[in-house]
């Protein structure tokens, strides 16, 4: 009689787990996280928005490699022209800061821009410094580093974030640098992927960054990692998120460049943060040994879970991304600007 | 004698090639470390990326042995 209450109330659980499983929405993806991935992805399709042509030289981009927006206006750091060319969220182009030099106000190989409380920061690569101009592209003082800047992020308080490729000639050498404005230094951190072939080094320490929405940062390998680190904008890793499997590596063994065969596991081309949501653009195989710029960018949630696939006319190699707009740099260094139909 | 001989032949050679190594060397990082800034933003596939980058290791071997 005893056991015969016991198995009737277990039943009673299994049956009322069993419910549940069925009724409560989300119940499915707790159990079994991947569970979206099984199913078919909603493919959003990009429409493309007609940028207004400029009777100006200035409007053509030379080599564009970062793209900041700040309200009505987008900064492109442009390192061939060694200028910032502003354009509104049309495409029109409004002016170019900078040119080409080493004094104050003048820019060698910017590769990245970012916007902070009313001023325009631009990493400075070749002159080793951040330079700060105003609104209007007046300069706007900056400071010295000891490496070579690659991108530039705003992050909360004040301060940015820059990065650095490793050179293997500075000892304790790191890629995430954290300044005040005033080119103090706060924080220091993520240590280069060391090995006795450079050129290998150099793909594995390839990282893109983007700011989060509470001032703190994402860091993501361009190879060899599918995770997207979170820290803080103190330099404190947060999170480690693993990307859902549905999103592949792209593997490719490149051919003998005087290392021997370089396997690579592509992961991400370029990235972007926006509106709690990943956007991770995979590269493409190129004739089936190479690694390119992709057509599709993938919409990862901040559980790592791949949402949906935006596929692209052409291959971007740089994107921003703000609500349903896509700014985009494609294979000709050209602005390219698409809406988002979800 | 033929050993101090070799040596202090050895010591020359050693001096006379180190000495514009040694003034060369910042321009060679400096140039090492343009380059390969230069070609990391290139933005190319990357196996042309990985040809490039291998160019400028060559291009830093030889200017620091000043060749």
């Amino acid at each position: 009689m005893r056991w015969r209450r016991k198995r009737r109330s277990g039943s009673w659980i299994a049956a009322l787990f069993l419910f549940f499983l069925v009724t409560v929405p989300g119940w499915e993806l707790f159990l079994r996280p991947s569970a979206l991935a099984a199913q078919p992805l909603p493919h959003w399709n990009a429409r493309e928005t007609a940028v207004p042509p400029s009777p100006s030289d200035d409007a053509v981009l030379g080599r564009p490699l970062a793209l900041a927006l700040d309200g009505e206006r987008l900064y492109i750091a442009d390192a061939l022209d060694c200028a910032v060319k502003v354009f509104s969220t049309e495409g029109r182009f409004l002016r170019s800061i900078g040119r080409k030099g080493q004094g104050p106000g003048e820019l060698s190989f910017p590769s990245g821009v970012c916007v902070s409380g009313g001023l325009i920061a631009v990493a400075d690569k070749l002159n080793f410094r951040v330079q700060l101009f105003d609104r209007e592209g007046k300069a706007a003082g900056g400071f010295k580093l000891p490496f070579a800047p690659d991108r530039i992020l705003a992050l909360n308080g004040r301060r940015f974030l820059v990065t650095s490729n490793p050179t293997a000639k500075r000892a304790g050498e790191k890629l995430l640098h954290i300044y005040d404005r005033e080119g103090g230094i706060i924080w220091e951190g993520l240590e280069p992927r060391t090995s006795l072939d450079p050129v290998k080094d150099a793909f594995r320490n390839m990282i893109l960054v983007c700011a989060g929405s509470e001032g703190d940062l994402y860091v993501i390998f361009r190879s060899g990692e599918r995770t997207v680190r979170r820290y803080s904008s103190a330099g404190n890793l947060v999170e480690a998120i693993d990307v859902d499997p549905a999103y592949a590596f792209r593997n490719v063994e490149t051919p003998d460049a005087g290392h021997g065969r370089l396997k690579l596991a592509g992961f991400c081309w370029a990235a972007d943060f926006d509106a709690g949501f990943f956007y991770l653009s995979p590269p493409e195989v190129l004739d089936g040994k190479d690694l390119g710029p992709g057509r599709t960018i993938c919409v990862v949630d901040p559980r790592g879970i791949l949402r949906s696939v935006v596929g692209l006319p052409c291959a971007v190699h740089r994107f921003l991304v703000a609500g349903d707009r896509i700014f985009a740099i494609d294979d000709e260094g050209s602005l390219r600007i698409f809406e988002v139909d979800r | 004698m033929k050993k101090f001989l070799i040596l202090s032949l050895a010591s020359l050679i050693l001096v006379a090639s180190a000495a514009p190594a040694v003034n060369n060397q910042t321009d060679c990082n400096t140039n090492h470390v343009k380059c390969r800034e230069y070609v990391l933003n290139l933005d190319e596939p990357w196996y042309k990326v990985a040809v490039m980058l291998t160019g400028c290791d060559v291009a830093f071997g030889k200017c620091m042995l000043g060749i």
